[in-house]
Order: structure tokens, then sequence, then C-alpha cells
């Protein structure tokens, strides 16, 4: 896809710090960076493992450059956590240095999107914003690879990277009381679906069908940290 | 037996099916939810001989008005909402009840929100819904868990999973373990304006001394996402944004317009908040019971605290099942020698 990055962090730089008394955070670093959002899903991934044996740690949270370790503080002192938390940072040490090895092609999802009118109320005023016509949102928007970065906020909220920068809007100034379940909206950096019916400050440009997350299936969301997502213009109901 | 146990006349405020919660499913934005104040729920299973974490129903304020469809006993534990036996005696928290079949029970919220806004009603094995991702707990954000993933309403019914087999018969005795140890008040409190503390440790940003030397009042913006604190401004650059990271129960997000939001069981699992500090586990069960218009104090303690408070609480509720088993022995005992 492009060419190699250089590491995302230098191996040093990662910091544990508590949490309260059940939880420590791993801080990769900040800001939106889709090799440290991989990295905390490896060490997760790592930490879940050591769960086998130590029932004692919690399932781990990443997010987009950070890992939140919850554990049984009465089971397992604070050095010991720490040390389950080096031990996955070490073991992950390459993971996001190079996004293209991690791709794993099997992990595409394909969104259909009806984009403006009833179902994406927001489309004329965030064209009228950009300088663009709608027609140029939904080919920017739908143009693009995206990639699940993490899932958080919600049920199957999945935070997705790849917004073209033409698409860049800061949120609304005020949140709308509901937001329809299936909106897919962008705002900042970011665009994402919202898998149920709640509050919400993105602009709302289209809106999907698709169930999103199920927590009766095996496997409850279909958007899965590092799945490349598309959203495909779908025809008006 | 299993069974109808309740039909339920009136779903009260906000009335849900909560056990010991999710917690292994935050990963993908499921949030914990769980009783909000965990040990009440613990105290209401274990008066009548359950597990702690068996699922109960977490009454807000005003609770429901059910009809008994079946002889049972009861656990009732949290805040005294009023609850008494339609024409019959009060029912007090902390003790169990045993009613009679057709027994209306009724929940109709206290004068006060002082002592507490939530109370918990536990049945015998447990209420009976389908378990969701490893749970029985209602999740309103997801709609999922519980009864179709709402609060009870009118026309229900609460099914109980049965007795367990080996379970001994429930006591009436109150035993001294199960009653919420009154912590110290500090400064600014009284009987006349009682206050909830909540013990947090510092960290990892800025801001602890500030939230602890603040008195707080809990705004409307109260429920089981999180609590909203209005008080004095804080100082320049303590409030704001960060990353969005995983966030804990019980942690205080300092947002941008500097109003305290302190995070509750059904909280979002990642946040991008500053994080000045985050309440100690043993003291989610006060977190738990703040409703609109409760006065808070913020109190920094240090880990050791922290975890000595922890420790005492799970040994109490140890003790306090064993004492109940004891006594169901006796009650046995007794009236099998008095026919």
């Amino acid at each position: 896809m492009t060419e190699p990055q250089p590491a995302a962090t230098d191996p040093s730089s990662e910091t544990i710090v508590p949490l309260g008394d059940s939880t420590v955070l791993i801080i990769l670093g900040s800001g939106v960076d889709p090799r440290l959002a991989a990295r905390a899903q490896s060490i997760a991934a790592a930490i879940a493992l050591r769960r086998i044996e130590t029932p004692a740690i919690g399932r781990a949270v990443p997010a987009h450059a950070s890992v939140l370790v919850p554990f049984d503080p009465l089971a397992l002192d604070l050095d010991a956590i720490i040390g389950f938390a080096r031990d996955a940072i070490t073991a992950t040490a390459g993971v996001g240095a190079d996004p293209a090895a991690d791709e794993d092609p099997a992990m595409f999802v394909e969104v259909p999107v009806r984009y403006g009118g009833p179902d994406g109320p927001d489309l004329d005023e965030v064209a009228d914003r950009l300088g663009l016509f709608p027609a140029d949102i939904v080919e920017l928007h739908a143009g693009v690879l995206h990639r699940v970065l993490f899932l958080g906020f919600a049920p199957g909220f999945a935070y997705l990277d790849g917004l073209p920068t033409a698409l860049t809007l800061p949120r609304r100034a005020t949140p709308r009381e509901r937001v329809p379940a299936g909106s897919v909206a962008i705002a900042g950096e970011q665009t994402g679906i919202y898998p149920r019916s709640m509050p919400g400050g993105w602009h709302l440009i289209g809106r999907t069908d698709a169930t999103l997350f199920d927590p009766t299936r095996p496997e409850p969301a279909v958007l899965t940290p590092g799945a490349f997502v598309r959203f495909v213009p779908a025809p008006d109901r | 037996m299993s069974g109808v146990v309740f039909d339920v006349i009136e779903g009260g405020l906000l009335t849900t099916i909560q056990d010991a919660g999710r917690p292994d499913w935050q990963h993908l934005g499921v949030p914990e939810s769980g009783a909000a104040d965990p040990w009440s729920r613990a105290v209401a299973n274990l008066l009548i001989g359950n597990d702690p974490g068996d699922a109960v129903l977490e009454m807000t304020v005003v609770g429901p008005t059910l009809r008994a469809t079946t002889a049972t006993t009861i656990g009732l534990g949290g805040a005294d909402l009023g609850g008494r036996i339609r024409d019959g005696h009060r029912l007090r928290p902390d003790r169990s009840h045993r009613l009679a079949a057709g027994d209306i029970i009724e929940i109709p919220g206290s004068r006060s929100a002082a002592g507490g806004i939530r109370a918990y009603l536990a049945i015998e094995g447990g209420v009976d819904v389908p378990v969701v991702l490893g749970s029985r707990s209602t999740c309103l954000a997801g709609g999922f868990g519980g009864l179709d993933g709402r609060p009870i309403q009118t026309g229900d019914r609460i099914v109980s999973r049965g007795h367990r087999a080996g379970a001994r018969r429930p006591t009436s005795a109150r035993p001294s373990e199960l009653v919420w140890p009154v912590p110290d008040v500090p400064p600014g409190g009284s009987h006349a304006e009682p206050v909830g503390v909540l013990r947090f440790l510092a960290g990892p940003g800025a801001g602890a001394a500030d939230v602890a030397a603040a008195a707080w009042v809990v705004g409307r913006a109260a429920d089981r996402v999180g609590i909203r604190l209005d008080g004095p401004s804080l100082p320049a650059g303590v409030a704001g944004e960060t990353t969005s990271h995983g966030v804990p129960w019980g942690a205080i997000q300092l947002p941008p317009d500097g109003r305290p939001i302190v995070l509750g069981a059904d909280h979002q699992t990642t946040g991008g908040y500053r994080v000045c500090g985050v309440v100690i586990s043993a003291d989610l069960a006060v977190l738990g019971q703040l409703g609109p218009g409760s006065a808070v104090r913020l109190m920094e303690v240090d880990r050791a605290t922290a975890l000595a408070a922890l420790r005492e609480q799970r040994e109490r509720l140890v003790a306090g099942a064993a004492a109940v088993r004891d006594a169901a022995g006796w009650d046995a005992l007794l009236a099998g020698a008095g026919g």
C-alpha cells in the first residue's frame, strides 16, 4: 500500500500508569496513528493469552494509542500486573512498524450506504461548508478504504481511519438528541456508523441497513480492529 | 422451584435486571453494566442464600409495583425506597421478607434521596432471563440483556431460576456484616446535610487536589452512565481533552467545561477527557447511590487504603453469607424442635 514506515515508537517510550486501584493504562503515544492502534491491539491480544493461567487479569481494552488492563488487585499486586504489561509490550515490539505486513485481505467489509436525502440530512450543509458538491462528498467518502482502529464509545462502534482530509469538519455546534441507528457520519478527521439510535454530534451524510452489532452472534461485531471498510453508495429505498 | 414469581403491575421509574455485569466485552465497546451499587446487589442476594452475583431487580428512586404469583422469599438491599406489602408490613432493606401468593408489593420512593436512590430486590435463585455476552444484565445503550434490553414495564413477568439445590431456607435475621458501615463524615457534612464521600486514587492527570478541596453537588445529568458534578470552577489547564483511551468505572473525568464527570456502571468504554483520579472500588457502592442534588466530597487516599477497604468489603460479604446460613440452620432446628 505504501512504502515501509519507520517504527511507530521507540521501544522505551511506552509508559504504564495505574488508573485507580484495579486498572493500569499502557500509553504508547498520543494522537491518531494506525501503527499505534495496531500495536495496542497486539498488546491487548498478548495480555488476553495470559488470562488462561492468570484469571485475575481482566480483558484489556485497546484504543488509539493505549491499552487499559483491568485486574483484581486483591489477587495480583501492582508490580505483577505491570510485569505482565511489560512482557506484552516486549512481545509485540515489531507490530505496527510496517502496516502493510499486518494486512489480512480476508478482513474486508463493504457497507452499503444511502447518501443524502432523509438518510443523510447533513450532506448538503457539509458540501456547502466544504465548498464541494454533495456528489463530491459521496465520491470522496466512498472512494477510499477506511481501516478499523478500535471499537469503543458504544457496542460495535468502530473508530475508522482514512477519511480524506478534504472532508475534515468540526462536529456540529449542537448535538442531536436522537441519531437514527445505522447513520453514517463524519466529524473531525473521523467517520463512523452509529450502531444504535442515540444522541450524537457528528454530521449525518448517509445511512446503512447493515446490522453492525448482534450480541447473540459468536462474533458480535461486524467491524473488527484491523479490518478494511469500503462504503458503497446504494440506491434509495 | 423455578417459574413466574411476580407479575409487574407498574414498572417504576427505571427498574432493570442487573447482575455482576459483563466486564469482558469492553474491547467491543460494550459497557460493563451490572448493578450500579454492587455491594447492595450482593447483600440482597446473600440474604436469601443466592450467589452474590445473581441477577436482581435494580430499582431507581421509585420502584415497581409487583404481585407475587406464588409464596416466595425476597431479599432487599440498598436504599430504603419506602417499600411495603399493600395492607401489610413495611419492607425494610438489608433483610429478607416472606411473601404469600397474591401479596402486592409497592415501592413508592422515599421523600429524601439522602439515603440513596437505588434499591435491589433479589428473588430465590436469581432472575431468569437469557445470558447475553456472559451476563443477564440489561444493557440500555445496546438494547440487549435483561428483558429485551429495556427497563421492566407493566405486563412483564419476573421469572426465577429456581431455588438452588442445597441452599438453605433464608432467615429473617439481619446479619451485622451485611449492613453498610457508615463512613467518617468529613468537615461540612452533618446529619442535616449528609455528604456522600467518594475516596479516590489520584492521577494520571492533574487536578486531584483541586477536586478534593471543593464541595460538589450532583447535577441533573445523573444516570447509570455517570454523574455530572456542579461546584467551583477549576484552575486553568486542569480540564481538557486527550487522545481517547480506555476508562474504568469510577474514573473522574474533567471535560473542557470543568464540571467533573464520575463514570458509572454503564460508562462508555473509552473516553477523551482528562482523568484526575479514579474512585476506589470499595466506594463504587457509594457512587451508585448518588442522585441529582446529592452533596459529594472527593477524598484522595493512597493505594493501601483502597485495597484495605476492598478487602474488608469482601470479607464482610463472606462473613455475612456464613451468618445467614448459620441462622437458617438454627431456624430449621428450632422449627423441628417446636413441632
